[in-house]
């Protein structure tokens, strides 16, 4: 039985980061496709399918990790795609006291299936990813 | 933008027309209204730029009109018409807020120019108003902005410093995987650093006053001493819960800097503590507060540093602590965000034996109470 790499779309608009991340989801035999804004995120999820997302929060625009999360789980454009894993990669500090959970959800917003902290530890980062994409 | 509207109240039908004509020659809209009533409906309605009004009308008197419309909008425009050119009821509605008055009878002149003048002042007032917000909104954004921007660069730093160390990205010998682990902890004391920074400049009481709510510290505290759980156990130190059944626990705050006073106070405790050591979070009141303590059974604070405990930048040195060191703000930070609250925040603390912090909130007190 052939078994088709998984593949894992990953947002955030420091292309280093990108690539530190990238060897990490390489290493564990996953194909690896990144967009750097939350737009371009946005077309990628459409015309990639990825099995999981990787997204980073705090953009420089104010179509940022929030919305684009909120539109993939809720809005009829990606009806297609709306049962996608998303996990949020950020640094929490930004988001200021978010340790106890997403406070977005409390706004309303629609939240992320997990969410992982910058600098990512590479054995967390991949057993979190294999948990959402087993299930 | 359209041109300036103009409300002319006055129950003289034949003073409301001159008004109307002399307005529209100058270009600006206008509306009328023939009593005191019906000039505020339509100020709240339709916002004029400017408000003329008859000082000495029937029912509702131009003074009245003018004590209500400061509480409408004080930015709005009023020049008073008297009849009786008397000063006494000129200065009153001056002192009531109006920009000026016009004795009858006037000229078309008199009226373009005070007119004119009034709303050049209303203009520079709000567009200063438009610049301080803007003003306020950007010191807001320039704090998340420099927060972003200092933190990505480090941040990519250290995720390269993880693949590295975790071998992905080829093997990686024992010295140089000790150095980088150092570099890479260097780097996390500069991400605190730089966190606490930016809180520091972040906390600001009148701010925080507009996100208190009703708060069950009993609740938040519980919470913590979870969150807390694998750090105790990782060192080895006890935790205890020492909340006072029926304690009231309610105060007026920010749930969110309160947590992080409350968490910095616990890892401090359990940071700093013995090998095998105690650390009890109570929660108790007196009249006028809850009080949580947070007792440890460590190292403790020496006599002469304990004045300087709570300052920025204080710190005790790393031989002494026997610990890394932080930002030497997060006592400071702690106690701005506790006298943000109303409260205070004090320690007591003897060498060698452990250190006791109190941070006192003011209850809530009960509605109807009459202390």
């Amino acid at each position: 039985m052939t078994k088709t790499r998984q593949k894992i779309l990953m947002i955030d608009d420091d292309p280093d980061f990108c690539e530190a991340l990238t060897a990490i989801l390489k290493s564990a035999a996953y194909e690896v496709i990144t967009a750097s804004n939350a737009a371009e995120g946005k077309k990628k999820i459409l015309s990639e399918k990825p099995d999981l997302v990787l997204l980073d929060i705090m953009m420089d625009s104010l179509f940022d990790g929030y919305s684009l999360c909120h539109a993939v789980k809720t809005s009829k454009e990606f009806e297609s795609v709306k049962n996608t894993p998303i996990i949020f990669v950020s640094a929490v500090k930004e988001i200021a006291g978010s340790r106890f959970g997403f406070k977005g959800e409390e706004q309303g917003m629609a939240g992320p299936d997990d969410y992982i902290d910058k600098p990512v530890k590479p054995a967390e980062l991949l057993a979190r990813i294999d948990k959402l994409l087993r299930t | 933008m359209p041109e300036p509207l103009v409300l002319i109240i006055d129950d003289e039908e034949s003073m409301r027309d001159a008004c109307t004509q002399i307005l529209l020659k100058s270009r600006y809209r206008t509306e009328t209204a023939d009593n005191g009533a019906s000039g505020l409906q339509k100020i709240r309605d339709l916002r004029p730029d400017a408000v003329i009004v008859d000082l000495k009308m029937p029912g509702t008197s131009g003074f009245e009109v003018l004590e209500n419309l400061k509480l409408i909008d004080p930015q709005i425009m009023t020049i008073v018409i008297t009849g009786y050119a008397t000063v006494d009821s000129a200065v009153e509605a001056m002192k009531k807020g109006a920009y000026d008055f016009l004795p009858k009878p006037f000229t078309p002149e008199e009226l373009r120019v005070i007119l004119a003048r009034a709303l050049e002042r209303r203009r520079l007032a709000l567009e200063a108003d438009a610049l301080r917000r803007e003003k306020k909104l950007l010191e807001e954004n320039v704090i998340t902005m420099v927060s972003h921007q200092l933190r990505s660069p480090l941040v990519t730093i250290q995720q390269y410093f993880e693949v590295i160390l975790s071998g992905i990205a080829g093997p990686v010998g024992e010295k140089p995987k000790e150095m980088i682990g150092r570099a890479r902890d260097r780097l996390d004391g500069l991400l605190n650093l730089i966190n606490d920074w930016l809180d520091m400049a972040r906390i600001d009481a009148q701010r925080l006053i507009g996100t208190f709510e009703f708060l069950d510290l009993r609740k938040l505290l519980e919470k913590l001493l979870e969150f807390m759980g694998p750090l105790a156990r990782e060192s080895g130190t006890s935790l205890e819960w020492a909340g006072v059944p029926g304690s009231a626990a309610e105060v007026q705050g920010d749930a969110e800097t309160l947590e992080q006073v409350f968490t910095n106070l616990l890892s401090n405790a359990i940071k700093y503590n013995k090998p095998g050591g105690r650390v009890r979070l109570i929660l108790k009141e007196d009249r006028e507060c809850v009080i949580v303590e947070i007792q440890d059974t460590g190292i403790g604070i020496s006599q002469e540093h304990l004045p300087f405990i709570f300052d920025q930048f204080f710190q005790i040195s790393r031989s002494e602590s026997g610990k890394m060191k932080g930002s030497g703000l997060g006592l400071a930070i702690a106690k701005k965000i506790v006298e943000a609250h109303n409260g205070r925040i004090e320690v007591a603390s003897s060498l060698g034996m452990g250190s006791t912090f109190t941070v006192r909130l003011p209850k809530i007190q009960p509605a109807g109470a009459s202390a």
